[in-house]
């Protein structure tokens, strides 16, 4: 539209400011809790008393507050397994798959240490994260290898190694696979005592982990080389291989490392947090939880700090959204609800800060300043 | 202005089509400043002006693709408005882009039947091919129908593009720089069949280039373009070139005399018998050989597809050499990998700048680290010195006249100018001994491209070894010190400049002076 | 035995339907990684609304629609606000994951329907699939629409100066493969296996993806991918008839997913890609803007 020598118009704002992007994920947020309250309206209790009942559960009882922490935890070792990756330009959807295999490999070991029977200290305790990390690893570096020597598509590839997983596990847990509990079919035993880590200030040392890892991590890719290899891999592949970066260590390297944090998150859920120390039979639940992750890590824009309170509003909505669920009887499934909305309002946001208003003056093309998007 | 009413005394027959006041603003640019233009049947009509003038919109907006935002169209009297380019081919005018518009993987023959209007429904390309037969026939010209478009010569592709808009029923032939990426015989062709469209066929030709040896050899009348405005329409034959070149740049444009000979010293850059494959799996460099000494500048002519890309991406290791040696300064580089070569004093600029050189949502700080994220003055123990790239990235700009606003813009700021500036002034910056430059100054303004090319001889003058990988005949006779080509992946000759002339290294490039003289 | 053969080919009939949906997709140049989620968005409703009103023509239509929708919801995405189709269609996806398992369990269970009427001894949908390769080929390699399509995907800008409507074209292929993907969704909760549970696909929409990759694009290849694995998909579930007490039957559930991976990496190998050639569409995947 023009006004004499002005015009107002619509158009592809690439690259937004760190205040707008702030703005834009509060907003994503905001709106995807706004249409979800349509959808546990009841007409008894009106459509603020789930997140009242919710949030009340998850912040201020102190059960659910333990169970928010636990899996706020959990959650931001998915969102970094997501996060590093997506810098590098990559979709790391094999969170759950990489889940169940550090899951599996902790469980191995105990098992292997005679966890089953008797239970004997042992360097266990250290062996076990780690056997956690380096499996999450193995399937991210093989998701890795295949995306930078034969360039196969990494969503597919993460998504077949979810059901592979998701069914091994099945395999070790059921119909007296290795890992089957002595007295339950279709979970695995339950950690002894020595097996499980030690608490400090009722947390495991995979929550402070988690936290110091965020930090790292955007330390790493706003001040290392390696930080900015793959930062520039993941905006443009073209310039970074003209820049002599190597994709295959790009690409192995972004998935080593998010594997080993998906790795850890199993480990995390499913031995260290307290109340549970076993694989559970719906332990698929918690596997599809880790999609929100994905989300938080979206909705920061990479961000692995600004994820964090992200991943804790996040958990103490899944956590007291399944609590309001029991409370208000509605359906099951109200935190992945919320999931998919949140995607939605992140797909929306990510919209909204591609494209703005301008209003300016029209100069003749032969202005002596420099003209965005002209001359190619 | 007394010319411009004189020869519409002139004109006996009303034009065939005629725009009226033509405006046209993209955000931010005023294209098209209330442009007239007026274009009589069966001549060749030629729109001069440079890069940026506003030639292509113009032609865009007689082609229904871009809708001006006032003005205009008139066909053989009557109003038009074209909403697409169905409607103007719907009445007759059919439009030969400067980038070509064909589907490489389809052949022929499916690309001259696509859009076409009377393709409704079932495809029936028997009658298809029919007809196209005798239009072929019809016109001489002799085309594969049945070949995949990305097998053919550049030269063929064009007149599949002319031939569609023939088949399409154009009486009014619009072509955007036809002769951009032809061989100077493919241009003579191209130029020779034009004048029989024309003469024998009654075709009406809208010709836009910058080239004034075309116009001079086609064209009865030209509309000259400056800055969005059609500053002059007159006959071709009542035109000085001195006077189209001054309509066309607005004022006196001297160009910086050049120096051009420095002693030449040691050899710098050995390469022997290269051979690479492209991305298609072909042989496209066929055994290379040549060297570049120290202080001297390799131009290296040649039409785009011969070799070019992958002999640049080969030397500075982004593709893997088939067979033969590369050597730096005596190394063996054959199969060092691109940081290696950088660090023994490699320099690359390459063919796009927006899509290789740069990351466009880089700032122009972090665009800098490209060439310096492994130097051990910025990277120290695996820490970027942000500060230090920063002071880099100031001195860059300044030296090398970027004009931003600072340095942390993104880099999708630029123009195509500046945005190049910035990438030479990297590259030069780490003051490298030999330095790739492959199209360096492609789709420049002038002034921007004259820059480019002082700091080329600049740093030649330093003592680098300079390969300019150009498809700009006068560039590379304007800097180099030994000029060759590339034909079919092989170079057709190398020789000393001033042994040689335009028109016979023209010839190198379209493969016609055999490699046996 | 037979009984495996018609359950195998059931099996390929939804890999079929989703699949070739995004065959259609892919060829205009759209890339929709969100199968998936239209599969589960299309085969919940058809499952909820045939349960409702106990008429599978109902909840046939329910699922179509759905599918459909959730297909222009793309393409307005990726056509007209040009985003990026991967974070479109992972949005989809979750979305869809996401409010199928909130708005679909409450009908956990099985559909409680007379078993879906069949045609000579098969589900209808199997004819329908077959049908539909038919009617694709036909269209994309004898119509002129599917000359503009196959350019649209190829070639865009060349498409649009030829007085191609690329958009248009566009949304067609990207609502077509929508209905697709919703009719694949409603012959699995409907006919293949009546019954909801919780993210009742687990990787079926992917593997339908990638059955798009393998197929070169070409719709007869696509209908011989599907036949196979839909075959190894039903042994995977009996492996008693192959070979009885060998391995668990859980670690024959990955099979299909493995060889999926192993295809995969197969195609993508320089030795089968110079042999073979990428008929993958040029423009797959990259916005359009004139």
């Amino acid at each position: 539209m023009r006004f004499g020598a002005w015009e107002l118009s619509v158009e592809r704002a690439e690259g937004a400011s760190p205040a707008r992007v702030a703005v834009g994920a509060l907003v994503a947020v905001a709106l995807a809790l706004l249409l979800a309250s349509a959808l546990f309206w009841t007409p008894e209790a009106g459509p603020w008393a789930a997140y009242r009942i919710a949030f009340g559960y998850a912040f201020a009882n102190p059960s659910g507050l333990g169970a928010t922490v636990h899996r706020a935890a959990y959650l931001l070792l998915c969102t970094l397994a997501f996060l590093v990756p997506l810098r590098g330009g990559l979709w790391n959807i094999g969170l759950p798959g990489q889940v169940y295999a550090g899951a599996l490999a902790a469980f191995g070991v105990a098992f292997w240490a005679g966890a089953r029977e008797a239970a004997a200290p042992g360097p266990w305790l250290l062996l076990m994260p780690l056997a956690a990390a380096l499996a999450g690893s193995a399937v991210g570096a093989l998701v890795g290898l295949l995306r930078a020597k034969l360039d196969l598509n990494e969503i597919l590839v993460t998504m077949m190694l979810n059901s592979v997983l998701f069914w091994l596990v099945a395999d070790f847990i059921k119909e007296g696979g290795a890992l089957m509990s002595a007295t339950a079919e279709g979970e695995s035993f339950t950690l002894p005592q020595d097996f499980r880590p030690p608490l400090l200030l009722g947390l495991p040392p995979t929550a402070f982990l988690a936290l110091a890892a965020s930090v790292a991590s955007d330390f790493v890719f706003s001040r290392t080389a390696a930080g900015y290899r793959v930062r520039t891999y993941g905006l443009n592949p073209q310039a970074a291989r003209y820049a002599g970066i190597d994709p295959l260590r790009v690409s192995v390297g972004v998935f080593v490392a998010g594997g080993a944090f998906a790795g850890l998150a199993g480990y995390h859920y499913f031995t260290a947090v307290p109340g549970l120390y076993k694989i559970p039979t719906n332990y698929g639940y918690y596997g599809d939880l880790s999609f929100y992750g994905m989300i938080c890590a979206l909705i920061a824009r990479g961000s692995a700090v600004g994820a964090v309170p992200m991943a804790l509003m996040f958990a103490g909505l899944s956590v007291g959204g399944r609590f309001a669920q029991g409370a208000l009887r509605l359906p099951f499934g109200v935190d992945y609800a919320i999931l998919g909305l949140l995607m939605t309002t992140f797909v929306l946001s990510h919209l909204v800060d591609r494209y703005g208003f301008r209003w300016r003056r029209i100069s003749p093309p032969r202005a002596a300043r420099p003209q965005p998007e002209e001359a190619r | 202005m007394t010319r411009e009413q004189h020869s519409a005394q002139a004109t006996a027959r009303p034009p065939v089509l005629r725009a009226r006041g033509i405006t046209k603003a993209f955000p931010g640019v005023l294209a098209l400043d209330g442009v007239d233009l007026e274009v009589e049947e069966a001549e060749v009509h030629a729109v001069l002006g440079q890069n940026g003038a506003g030639k292509t919109t113009l032609m865009n907006v007689l082609f229904g693709l871009v809708q001006p935002d006032a003005g205009e169209v008139y066909l053989r009297g009557r109003r038009v408005r074209f909403r697409s380019p169905h409607d103007a081919l719907a009445h007759g005018i059919g439009m030969v882009h400067q980038t070509r518009k064909l589907v490489a993987a389809h052949t022929v023959l499916e690309n001259l039947v696509l859009g076409h209007p009377r393709a409704r429904g079932l495809l029936d390309l028997h009658a298809a091919r029919r007809e196209l037969r005798s239009l072929c026939q019809r016109y001489g010209v002799h085309v594969d129908l049945d070949a995949r478009v990305w097998q053919l010569p550049e030269g063929e592709k064009q007149w599949v593009e002319i031939l569609k808009a023939l088949y399409a029923g154009a009486r009014i032939l619009i072509l955007d720089e036809p002769t951009s990426a032809l061989t100077p015989p493919e241009v003579q062709v191209l130029l020779r069949a034009l004048r029989n469209l024309v003469e024998e066929h009654g075709v009406t030709v809208l010709l836009v280039t910058h080239k004034l040896p075309v116009i001079r050899a086609v064209a009865r009348t030209v509309t000259v373009l400056r800055a969005g405005r059609a500053v002059a329409r007159l006959p071709v034959s009542e035109a000085s070139d001195q006077e189209l070149v001054q309509l066309m740049v607005g004022q006196e444009v001297a160009l910086p005399g050049l120096p051009t000979d420095t002693p030449r010293g040691g050899v710098l850059l050995e390469v022997e018998d290269l051979c690479a494959y492209n991305d298609k799996g072909q042989l496209s460099l066929r055994g290379v050989s040549f060297s570049a000494h120290e202080g001297e500048i390799v131009g290296v002519a040649g039409v785009t597809g011969n070799g070019q890309d992958e002999l640049a991406q080969v030397l500075a290791g982004l593709r893997p050499a088939a067979s033969g040696r590369v050597r730096l300064a005596g190394r063996d580089i054959t199969h060092l990998r691109p940081l290696d070569r950088w660090r023994l004093g490699m320099g690359y600029v390459p063919a796009d700048r927006s899509e290789v050189a740069t990351v466009a949502a880089f700032s122009l700080v972090d665009n800098v680290g490209l060439n310096y994220h492994f130097d051990p003055e910025i990277c120290r123990r695996g820490l970027l010195d942000r500060g230090r790239l920063e002071r880099l990235t100031r001195r860059i700009l300044a030296t090398f006249r970027v004009k931003a606003p600072h340095p942390y813009v993104q880099a999708r700021h630029l123009s195509g100018g500046n945005l190049q500036k910035l990438v030479v002034g990297r590259v030069l910056s780490r003051q490298p001994r030999v330095v790739v430059a492959h199209l360096p100054t492609q789709g420049l303004d002038v002034e921007a491209a004259t820059f480019v090319r002082g700091r080329l001889l600049e740093a030649k003058s330093r003592g680098a070894a300079v390969v300019l990988i150009s498809e700009d005949l006068d560039e590379v006779f304007a800097v180099s010190d030994r000029v060759g080509a590339l034909y079919e992946g092989r170079f057709v000759a190398l020789v000393p400049r001033h042994q040689t002339d335009p028109e016979t290294v023209g010839a190198w490039m379209a493969g016609l002076a055999g490699r046996d003289r | 035995m037979s009984e495996l053969l018609v359950r195998s080919l059931e099996a390929s009939t939804v890999f079929l339907l989703a699949a070739l949906g995004e065959l259609v997709n892919q060829r205009s140049g759209v890339l929709n990684v969100g199968v998936e989620g239209l599969m589960l968005f299309g085969g919940t409703a058809a499952f909820v609304v045939a349960k409702s009103s106990a008429s599978y023509a109902l909840g046939l239509g329910a699922g179509v629609a759905v599918g459909a929708l959730l297909g222009g919801v793309h393409g307005v995405f990726s056509i007209r606000l040009r985003g990026d189709q991967v974070i479109s269609g992972m949005g989809l996806w979750v979305l869809s994951f996401g409010l199928t398992t909130y708005l679909g369990s409450p009908h956990t269970g099985p559909l409680g329907l007379p078993p879906f009427p069949t045609f000579a001894g098969l589900s209808p949908f199997v004819h329908a699939g077959v049908l539909l390769v038919v009617a694709v080929w036909f269209v994309l390699s004898r119509t002129s629409l599917g000359l503009a399509i196959r350019s649209a995907g190829e070639n865009p800008a060349a498409a649009a100066a030829s007085g191609v409507n690329v958009p248009a074209v566009r949304y067609l292929c990207v609502v077509f493969g929508g209905t697709l993907a919703g009719l694949a969704g409603a012959a699995y909760t409907l006919s293949y296996n009546p019954v909801w549970n919780y993210n009742f696909l687990m990787g079926w929409g992917f593997v339908s993806l990638a059955l798009v990759f393998f197929s070169m694009w070409n719709p007869w290849i696509l209908l011989g991918g599907s036949v196979l694995f839909g075959a190894m998909w039903q042994l995977s579930l009996n492996p008693e008839y192959v070979l009885p007490g060998v391995l668990s039957r859980y670690v024959w559930r990955t099979v299909p997913f493995l060889v999926t991976v192993v295809t995969l990496t197969v195609i993508s190998t320089p030795w089968f890609r110079t042999r073979w050639g990428l008929a993958k569409p040029q423009a797959l995947g990259v916005p359009y803007s004139d």
